[in-house]
């Protein structure tokens, strides 16, 4: 283990799918997306979901894309993710080109998508099943269950390893969510409006969560959502995206410091960044 | 609308909103709501029982109604002996129509899956057979039984593919449902953690997708039985079908009752086996 640990902190974002303890382990990777262009096709008709898209991500960097539906910014995550195959232009992460979805890029999604027939532990440990099955890894169970439990606690889930998602509440689904994909060491997290179908309250808690998951793993996250508030607390940048035909409109820095809370959507400095996305909204 | 109101029974008990701090305690609302079901589903029972027993009793006329316990005399006495029309006695029966069954319903069912399987994987597939079944699945399995009759004679394969004809169908249509409702991203999901198209394939969507086809198959189930009976009231010398047509030749009213209360307890066990298999796929209907 510990000579595992000193490779993946030496080469932390060459490889980040390497072994080694999380807490030293992938940090973030970089991202370039670079002129990315996609338009559909349905019955004839040509619809331009995203035209000469560019953003730099920097490594374990927190940005949020944020825009109206429509705007193409969940066709931009799908992308990155490498579910979609983009007509113009290319997407590497790690300086490496984007073929195809793999456990390096980590994703959530609105629903927390978890598999209703397994345990919380046992959708924990999809990920790392599925790679053993393919020959990614030869961990064996034993290791694979005490990591488990380790997650299962950092995510405030201990004791609720053995619950079944239906049992559990819709918070704690979004943290089973959450542990299934760290649990794999993406160097890239991607989100997909993940607090969206959440209640106000539960929504704080989770803002929090994640603040709190990011300052831990420093994996870096692309973040999309439709809320300008969540855009602000969250973010190091956002990119306001929109127009037609749709694309980025504008970086912006949020000159908030860190650690933030769910709490500081009251202070003066945060409704002044607010105001400025606010503004950037309305080209 | 059972289920929506125990559910809603549990959810006032334990707190949907709030996180659960406690998963036994949780799980044994659930249990307790559960049990509250079953008993009044048992009760429900009981009461047809009595009221049947009742209106009998009244009526003192055992060839239009024989009692509940009257039928229960008849329904042992006749489970071992063969009864004076024909050779065999109830349980032989009873086995025949059975073993009619599992083998038209394996059949149909592997058909079915297979055929559905194939429709959700291709387009031209499904354009190809969607028509074929939209023809034959409104047409009751039992206009096909003179055609049988021709083709295959009185034995035992008509009876087989009757069933074969009835379960196919839904079957194909509940597999191509169930198929297409795992959603997208729950694949994508599953790539995204690493797992291959083929391991997604047969552990997420394929699994996905079992209890929808477990409901299919107990929804084909309960259609064999109806073409299995119905085939052996006209067309057969053995089968429960053909014990209560007998036993209605000679007004044995209490043996027709037995003959029927065989098809309700073999078809509650066959479903009971389903509704097991139901239950250990997909846990959220559990309790």
């Amino acid at each position: 283990m510990a000579a595992q640990a000193d490779a993946a902190a030496a080469s932390p974002a060459a490889s980040p799918a390497s072994a080694g303890p999380h807490q030293n382990g992938a940090s973030g990777a970089e991202v370039v997306i670079d002129s990315v262009g996609k338009t559909f096709r349905r019955g004839g008709r040509r619809t331009v979901a995203l035209a000469g898209a560019s953003l730099e991500v920097r490594a374990g960097e927190l940005i949020c894309l944020l825009g109206p539906s429509g705007c193409g910014k969940s066709t931009l995550l799908r992308i990155v993710a490498g579910a979609l195959a983009p007509d113009q232009g290319a997407v590497t992460v790690g300086g490496q080109a984007v073929a195809g979805p793999a456990p390096e890029r980590g994703m959530l999604f609105q629903t927390p998508m978890l598999f209703p027939w397994l345990t919380t532990r046992k959708n924990i440990l999809f990920g790392p099943k599925a790679q053993r099955s393919a020959g990614l890894n030869e961990r064996d169970d034993p290791e694979l269950d005490d990591e488990a439990d380790a997650i299962l606690s950092t995510v405030g889930l201990a004791g609720f390893g053995d619950a079944y998602p239906h049992e559990l509440s819709g918070g704690m689904r979004h943290r089973a969510a959450f542990a299934r994909a760290i649990i794999t060491r993406p160097s890239l997290l991607l989100m997909d409006e993940p607090f969206g179908a959440l209640d106000a309250i539960t929504r704080l808690r989770m803002h929090d969560f994640l603040l709190g998951m990011w300052a831990r793993y420093r994996t870096t996250i692309i973040f999309v959502t439709h809320d300008l508030e969540e855009a602000v607390l969250l973010g190091d940048r956002v990119a306001v995206m929109g127009g037609r035909p749709p694309g980025i409109r504008e970086v912006i820095d949020i000159p908030l410091g860190r650690p933030r809370h769910a709490a500081d959507t009251d202070t003066e400095s945060f409704l002044a960044a607010k105001r400025t996305i606010r503004s950037a909204l309305t080209w | 609308m059972v289920t929506t109101i125990d559910r809603e029974a549990v959810l006032a008990e334990v707190g949907e909103l709030a996180d659960r701090d406690d998963l036994a305690a949780y799980r044994k609302a659930r249990r307790r709501a559960h049990t509250r079901r079953l008993a009044t589903g048992a009760a429900g029972l009981l009461v047809l029982v009595l009221i049947w027993q009742l209106v009998a009793t009244l009526l003192a006329d055992p060839v239009t109604l024989p009692s509940a316990t009257q039928t229960a005399q008849t329904f042992v006495h006749y489970l071992g002996r063969p009864y004076p029309s024909q050779g065999d006695p109830l349980w032989i029966d009873a086995l025949t129509s059975l073993r009619r069954i599992l083998i038209g319903f394996a059949i149909g069912v592997m058909a079915g899956v297979v055929l559905g399987s194939a429709m959700s994987a291709s387009r031209v597939v499904r354009h190809l057979i969607d028509p074929v079944i939209e023809v034959l699945r409104p047409l009751p399995p039992l206009a096909f039984i003179p055609l049988f009759i021709i083709w295959f004679g009185i034995g035992e394969l008509p009876k087989e593919v009757l069933i074969v004809i009835g379960v196919t169908p839904i079957m194909a249509v509940t597999t191509v449902a169930a198929l297409d409702e795992v959603p997208e991203d729950l694949r994508l999901c599953a790539r995204t953690l690493g797992a291959s198209r083929f391991y997604t394939l047969a552990r997420v969507q394929i699994r996905a997708a079992l209890p929808g086809i477990l409901t299919g198959m107990r929804i084909s189930m309960a259609g064999a039985w109806t073409s299995i009976v119905a085939a052996e009231l006209i067309a057969a010398t053995s089968g429960l079908g053909y014990l209560i047509m007998q036993a209605g030749d000679y007004l044995n009213t209490a043996l027709v009752f037995s003959g029927i209360l065989s098809i309700a307890i073999l078809g509650l066990v066959l479903d009971a086996c389903l509704r097991g298999l139901l239950l250990l796929a997909d846990p959220s209907r559990r309790g």
